[in-house]
């Protein structure tokens, strides 16, 4: 009897021994900062040491009401939500079809195909974002496609004018009509075009065509200037692509390996009793991967409210704020121009609480679908 | 495509255009990805001036000034250090507190258990990154702000929740007799835990490291908040110097970026059989 409970006591101080550790780092790391951020956002606390300087206490429930007028608050939780959506209608049923189209074999080098498009996940999203952001600039690789294509296009018209013409023949009319191709690039560009531009051709060597051609295009052929990076209603854009871009290699190494659990004989089975694939993907592959599929849609909208680093560094939450997403909208509320903490910590009491209920949407769905998966 | 259907040709030939189509759509997403990477490290050779008059054509005349100048200016040579110590530091205080704590939870008997798995279940979809401003004023408060250990500690608490749901579940499967009849020797259980438990959870250990690895190396939000000495930041940091006024000098800013992605892509390369495996392992939810 002696011995039993000693062996108890053992077994106890062994328990405590190894959770201990784990649980304190989780306590001071998840617990505490949700308490803080309660007990900040209530408060008129604005910085600097928390006991023993300037004094500070309870102030209501302003933080909150806020938020909630705030419409730079709805903006950013919408973006979230653009966010969850291009991951549940985009990443999700392309992984899906990607994953498929490896599983049956419609394509060779499987390990290439999920290796290459699991490439987005393993760099920085830093990289990932200053990468995407030069590509869709105005100095990227399409900006210089587009350029090329344009210059290459005014060059051929204006050959066209000047084969109209009969060659290097410099009349007003022709004058007129290169302005014309040139559009507002060209008559911004003289005070007085017809006169000044016409002179300006008949400054070059009359048997040296394709020299005035280049330096006119040089002058005046349309530039690419995108404008989905600084127009406020289409900001969001890039940024979506690049997240649907990221995070498809995921879903696709996620659906894969859950295909391959899928007994191989019942689908070869429902072959053989000719099923299309339509009905394969229908009634076979789909029911065994419901638990997966709701479990990716989870993961997205979790991702969505823990995703900073990729909106942070290509667009910083600009133009004027308008890609701002809920982690961005509480960062600079805390850290741009004057520093806002009860602000800041009632967002990310808002954001911790919008986790919890997904929390509890998880538990729900996981009595529905029974078991874990 | 059935058999019979294959033999048709009408049959021969949708199975054609379809095998085209899924060539198709693996091609542009996979060119999406190498093409970009390819014309990073190309134009990381170029100069800048160079890059402005030609930003698709091979570099003329290919320099190493880039990486040198951003090698200096990202002061990299602190950065690698950190990155290699926070990684490592916090993958292995994840793993070593997952499986103890995970040994407890499956093996021992504790009204406790069932409270505090799961609260660490929870945590799962609790991503630190919500409580990036309360985690910056707590880690002033304690004094701790701009120190490694605040980073370590931070880096080891938001990755305990899954890791421990892992290794708590796959301890489960470890037969329990095993367990019993080392107890029954005489075994007291941190020695179960070493010459037992430990050896046997390798294949666990190895996917949390896996998960972890990749996600402390990246990680941008937390360490952006936590520090603010360039004796304590990491590469993701240094890199994200070359944005803002840097970013339109397009040399070295590429030079950067090549610098700081070259060594993920080196250990994804290498261990990718095991990072899918991980992945697909890892990506649970509470």
């Amino acid at each position: 009897m002696a011995r039993r409970k000693k062996a108890d006591a053992e077994e106890r101080r062994a328990y405590w021994t190894m959770v201990l550790p784990a649980f304190v780092i989780y306590l001071l790391v998840m617990a505490f900062p949700i308490i803080l951020s309660v007990v900040l956002s209530v408060s008129d606390y604005s910085g600097g040491k928390m006991f023993g300087g300037e004094a500070w206490g309870f102030a209501g429930f302003g933080a909150y009401r806020r938020i909630f007028i705030d419409p730079y608050f709805w903006n950013a939780l919408k973006n979230n939500g653009y966010i969850v959506l291009v991951s549940v209608f985009g990443q999700l049923p392309l992984g899906l079809i990607f994953a498929y189209l490896i599983y049956r074999r419609s394509v060779r080098w499987p390990d290439f195909w999920q290796g290459v498009l699991y490439v987005p996940n393993i760099i920085s999203v830093i990289v990932v974002g200053l990468l995407w952001q030069t590509i869709f600039s105005p100095n990227g690789p399409i900006a210089e496609v587009m350029n090329r294509l344009y210059r290459a296009d005014f060059i051929a018209k204006l050959q066209g004018i000047f084969d109209a013409a009969g060659g290097f023949q410099i009349s007003d009319d022709l004058v007129r009509k290169i302005l014309d191709v040139a559009g507002p690039a060209g008559s911004g560009y003289f005070s007085d075009p017809v006169p000044e531009l016409k002179e300006l051709i008949l400054s070059y060597d009359p048997s040296q065509l394709s020299v005035v051609l280049n330096d006119l295009a040089n002058l005046f052929a349309r530039k690419w200037s995108p404008t989905f990076l600084t127009k406020p209603d289409v900001a969001m854009l890039p940024v979506l692509f690049v997240i649907l871009w990221m995070y498809t290699g995921m879903y696709l190494i996620l659906f894969l390996a859950n295909m391959q659990k899928i007994d191989a004989q019942i689908i070869e089975a429902a072959r053989i009793d000719g099923a299309s694939d339509g009905q394969i993907m229908r009634f076979i592959i789909l029911p065994a991967l419901s638990g997966t599929i709701v479990n990716s849609a989870i993961l997205a909208i979790s991702g969505s409210l823990s995703s900073f680093a990729l909106i942070f560094t290509m667009t910083g939450g600009g133009p004027s704020r308008v890609t701002e997403i809920l982690s961005i909208y509480m960062y600079n509320n805390a850290f741009l121009g004057r520093p806002n903490f009860p602000l800041a910590n009632a967002i990310s009491l808002v954001m911790v609480l919008i986790s919890f209920l997904l929390i509890a949407l998880t538990k729900a769905v996981e009595k529905r679908f029974g078991g874990k998966e | 495509m059935s058999e019979e259907i294959k033999t048709t040709p009408l049959g021969r030939l949708a199975a054609a255009l379809g095998r085209f189509f899924a060539y198709a759509a693996m091609g542009i997403f996979s060119l999406m990805t190498i093409y970009p990477i390819f014309w990073l490290v190309m134009n990381s050779f170029k100069t800048t001036r160079e890059f402005q008059v030609s930003q698709l054509g091979w570099p003329k005349e290919p320099t190493l000034k880039n990486y040198a100048q951003a090698w200096e200016m990202g002061e990299f040579g602190k950065l690698f250090p950190n990155s290699i110590i926070y990684t490592a530091g916090a993958t292995a205080g994840i793993i070593l507190l997952a499986l103890l704590a995970g040994f407890a939870f499956a093996k021992l008997k504790s009204r406790a258990t069932r409270p505090m798995y799961g609260s660490f279940v929870i945590g799962i979809l609790l991503t630190t990154n919500t409580l990036l401003i309360p985690l910056f004023l707590e880690m002033n408060l304690l004094g701790i702000y701009n120190t490694r250990f605040a980073v370590l500690l931070v880096y080891i608490g938001s990755g305990l929740p899954t890791a421990i749901y892992l290794c708590t579940e796959y301890i489960k499967s470890i037969p329990s007799a095993l367990v019993e009849s080392a107890r029954i020797d005489g075994a007291g259980f941190l020695r179960i835990f070493w010459k037992i438990i430990l050896p046997m959870a390798v294949p666990v250990a190895t996917t949390v490291a896996i998960l972890n690895i990749t996600s402390i190396w990246n990680e941008f939000a937390l360490i952006n908040i936590l520090v603010s000495k360039t004796e304590l930041k990491s590469l993701p940091l240094g890199m994200f110097k070359f944005s803002g006024s840097l970013s339109t000098d397009y040399g070295k800013q590429f030079a950067a970026l090549t610098i700081g992605m070259t060594p993920m892509l080196v250990f994804y390369v290498v261990f990718r059989k095991q990072i899918t495996k991980g992945v697909a392992a890892g990506a649970v939810k509470g």
